[in-house]
């Protein structure tokens, strides 16, 4: 009998701000266990929150194989890994304090502002093994802010957003990126003409532009002949310069090296889309087997369910220029907020941008009225695709820059 | 049954958990699973700042309080302070689920029932995958406060939802039916609903046009209105975006003329369904909110917090969307009230334009919108052929001001994965309205 052991342990500080004040501290601390025996092709899970004891949970997982779910692939083995991403960042007992001050400097430099949301400091851990010599553990300490912002005059419920998740806190880099978004802010563009221009958006964003490519590259979407994308396994169908992988790498916060069934890619990352080739959708075991494609590692699973196929992280290979270079003299529309857009069946895209800046490679110029932007996913990432930053939005962010030629007009 | 501190405002908010789910893909079954935990939010408030700790051991609930509560500053006024002043104090058990809980029904009755259904989509050819999931949840809830709060109530969901991927050729189409309730027997019988589903996706396939982008009158079928309802008005009328800001106050007063005059939108716990809240999670009771009556601001949605920032009354609508956050202003059930057309007046005023059948997602800032799934040319007053659009538009508030007609007959929809708002997500909520025509809408 196989017994594979699962666990998240979550401990996060989360300051909430109102009115560019700490208005209350937030403690928590979770943890998660799951447990899956696995005998005679089928599997059987169970699971518990907080305290437990693994005798009781194996026996429910012992129980729960008589729902007969069918398991019939082979378990990850032999592979013992470790990584602890910890840096020098800021220890829970001094953060309100900075952010104390960093939210008095905001007072000071941004009086025409209302900055309300979250600073939280997040340590996880995640762990996979099991009785065939699988160990894969993960440890992260990481700062995600999120900072709304608002002009004292607005009747709007936000205005803007600045956000960053890495593994530094610095207030002075913080203020820093405020100011730049919020001068920017301040100053009142109008688009100078309806037309096509280089639309940039954070990497961490890539569900705005690329959800059609995320949704069409899903394995079980793919092999059952529902994607769009279906078809076209091997066929360069997007620009040269567009190359897509799964990652999981260091950078990439949030999303352990391994995937729910403890498969672990060569450098955390598998390519999905070569020079605008398809190479493989995302699969896990299942959808791997059953469309004989690649494993790609995309499983997921709830703490106490059985591994799915499910929405790994990707991105965009980074090119070997800077955004001002990408940019080429032109300047480029910033996307900081834009929300509720989607595609049509066919692939037209098109979303509202809340809020846009005008951004010349290096800095943000200035605030455009709200926009819409359009294109079609095989231009976007076809012959409109300009490509992915070397360099990052901001000295906090591990996020990149991705440039899109589309067409874009006033609301 | 907790040593409060004194000088501090506490509460602890225990939940007694059930939750089970069984999921199907084109036929394979691929879980079934039934859950049950316990976690607990404790809040301590020392007049100035909020101490919160969410903690899965709920055996170290007393050790919580005495941590947070030494971090905050104790004041012998605490229990004047207006939020604390506000914060009503309730003694009851209100288990409306007791004898009819999703616990006390199997999950190989849960199984049956869902792969009940897997034999309509064998039947269409077109479909080319599939994937249903059933979800249901039932929580106990225990609040317990420093005023003497000791409630003990529960709150129900059942969730049925079916992902159909079509593929005829080229042509690609993907369809969600969904239906949710507070009970079991509200997701079962579905078969000639799912079936006509269905049959309309693939009519949609087959004929759906490019759209002609551009500002159109637009009829919102019962769903979208609700999505509409939710999005347009509804987070705007969520008090806490209020606090301290006094141009949002003045641009919201109550009174204030900002739609149809035949417009209403409500909100309220008290109604059955995904939505139903008896008792919010500060332990305030559900009232029944107008948020606009008769076209003009009529309320807004509050916490014990946002109530004594503006000087108003507690409404019930503090919600967490479980015990690892803290409550915070949400809606329940939302609703357009309905008005006097009937639904072929509605669309007879339409010489061209568009109906929003079913939708994919809704968000609401200063432009609110709406992504359609199945959405309709309109053609002198008559339904046409589908159209693809990726995005429907509009300012909140001239919208409000743009509708021009509202049917007669509510439909009202419960949603299990629900609502988002800020890291909260998803929450139960119901949503809905009649059909609603709205005039120079921005279709993309």
């Amino acid at each position: 009998m196989l017994k594979e052991k699962s666990y998240i342990r979550n401990k996060e500080l989360s300051i909430n701000v109102e009115q560019t004040k700490i208005d209350s501290l937030r403690r928590k601390t979770i943890s998660k266990t799951g447990l899956r025996i696995y005998r005679n092709g089928l599997i059987g899970t169970a699971g518990t929150i907080g305290n437990y004891d693994e005798q009781v949970l194996e026996e429910q997982a012992l129980a729960a194989l008589h729902n007969r779910i069918p398991y019939p692939y082979e378990l990850t083995k032999d592979l013992s890994i470790s990584e602890r991403y910890t840096s020098c960042i800021i220890s829970e007992q001094s953060l309100p304090a900075e952010v104390e001050e960093l939210l008095e400097l905001v007072q000071r430099e941004q009086p025409g502002f209302i900055f309300s949301n979250r600073v939280n400091l997040i340590e996880q851990e995640t762990g996979l093994s099991n009785n065939a010599g699988l160990d894969l553990y993960e440890y992260d300490r990481y700062v995600e802010l999120n900072l709304l912002f608002k002009e004292t005059t607005s009747v709007n419920i936000y205005d803007g957003a600045v956000y960053f998740k890495g593994r530094q806190y610095d207030n002075e880099l913080i203020l820093k990126m405020i100011n730049q978004i919020c001068d920017a802010y301040k100053n009142k563009h109008d688009l100078p003409r309806e037309g096509r221009y280089p639309v940039i958006f954070e990497t961490g964003q890539l569900a705005i532009p690329l959800r059609k490519v995320i949704t069409g590259l899903h394995g079980e979407t793919f092999g059952s002949n529902s994607s769009p994308l279906s078809d076209r396994r091997g066929q360069q169908i997007f620009s040269d310069r567009f190359t897509l992988y799964q990652a999981s790498t260091s950078a990439d916060i949030g999303t352990p090296f391994f995937d729910a069934e403890g498969v672990v890619n060569e450098g955390y990352c598998y390519t999905l889309i070569e020079e605008g080739r398809i190479i493989t959708p995302y699969t896990n075991k299942k959808f791997s087997q059953k469309f004989d494609l690649p494993l790609t590692g995309a499983a997921t699973a709830e703490y106490d369910g059985v591994p799915t196929l499910g929405w790994p992280n990707l991105r965009i290979r980074e090119s070997e220029k800077t955004v001002k270079e990408l940019l080429g003299g032109r300047v480029g529309i910033y996307v900081i907020i834009a929300s509720g857009g989607d595609f049509t069946h066919t692939g037209d895209f098109s979303t509202p941008v809340q809020l846009a800046l005008f951004f010349d490679g290096e800095r943000f110029v200035g605030r455009l009225p709200e926009l819409n932007i359009s294109s079609n996913i095989f231009r976007m990432c076809g012959e409109d695709f300009i490509g992915v930053s070397k360099d990052s939005p901001s000295e906090l962010s591990l996020e990149k820059c991705l440039l899109i030629d589309m067409n874009v007009s006033k609301i | 049954m907790f040593k409060f501190p004194d000088g501090l405002y506490t509460d602890v908010r225990i939940e007694n958990v059930y939750q089970s789910k069984v999921a199907v893909t084109s036929g394979d079954l691929d879980e079934t699973k039934v859950r049950s935990y316990r976690g607990a939010f404790v809040r301590v408030f020392d007049g100035e700042r909020w101490y919160y700790s969410s903690i899965s051991d709920v055996d170290n609930i007393q050790q919580e309080i005495d941590q947070l509560a030494s971090f905050a500053r104790p004041t012998t006024s605490i229990k004047d302070h207006p939020v604390v002043s506000r914060l009503q104090i309730h003694q009851n058990e209100a288990l409306k689920f007791k004898n009819d809980s999703v616990s006390d029904i199997s999950i190989e009755e849960k199984r049956r029932m869902l792969e009940g259904y897997s034999g309509i989509m064998d039947l269409e050819p077109l479909i080319s995958s599939w994937k249903s999931v059933y979800l249901d949840k039932r929580v106990i809830k225990e609040i317990y406060s420093s005023k003497g709060t000791q409630l003990r109530f529960d709150s129900q969901y059942t969730w049925l939802q079916i992902l159909f991927n079509f593929a005829a050729g080229e042509d690609k189409f993907m369809e969600i039916y969904a239906r949710g309730s507070d009970v079991f027997s509200g997701i079962t019988d579905k078969g000639a609903e799912i079936s006509d589903h269905i049959n309309r996706s693939v009519e949609f396939m087959h004929n759906a046009q490019p759209l002609k982008p551009g500002r159109y009158t637009v009829v919102l079928s019962p769903a979208v209105a609700g999505v509409f309802a939710h999005e347009s008005f509804g987070h705007k009328s969520e008090a806490d975006f209020m606090i301290g800001d006094e141009r949002m106050k003045q641009e919201w007063q109550i009174g204030k003329k900002v739609g149809f005059e035949s417009l209403s939108i409500i909100d309220d716990g008290n109604i059955a369904g995904v939505g139903y809240t008896p008792y919010d999670d500060e332990g305030t009771r559900a009232e029944k909110t107008y948020l606009i009556r008769d076209g003009k601001i009529a309320g807004r949605l509050h916490s014990g917090r946002t109530a004594a920032s503006l000087d108003e009354e507690i409404t019930g609508n503090a919600r967490a969307v479980n015990f690892e956050y803290e409550p915070i202003v949400r809606m329940t059930t939302t609703y357009i009230a309905p008005g006097n057309m009937t639904k072929e007046e509605l669309f007879a005023g339409v010489k061209e334009g568009i109906y929003l059948d079913t939708y994919m997602h809704g968000s609401g800032l200063s432009t609110f919108t709406i992504a359609p799934n199945m959405a309709y040319y309109i053609k002198d007053g008559k339904l046409a052929e589908p159209v693809h659009v990726s995005v429907v538009t509009g300012n909140v508030l001239e919208t409000l001001g743009d509708i021009d007609g509202i049917s007669d007959t509510l439909e009202l929809y419960s949603v299990a994965e629900g609502c988002g708002k800020k890291e909260q997500r998803p929450l139960p909520v119901g949503f809905g309205g009649p059909y609603i025509r709205v005039r120079n809408m921005n279709v993309r």
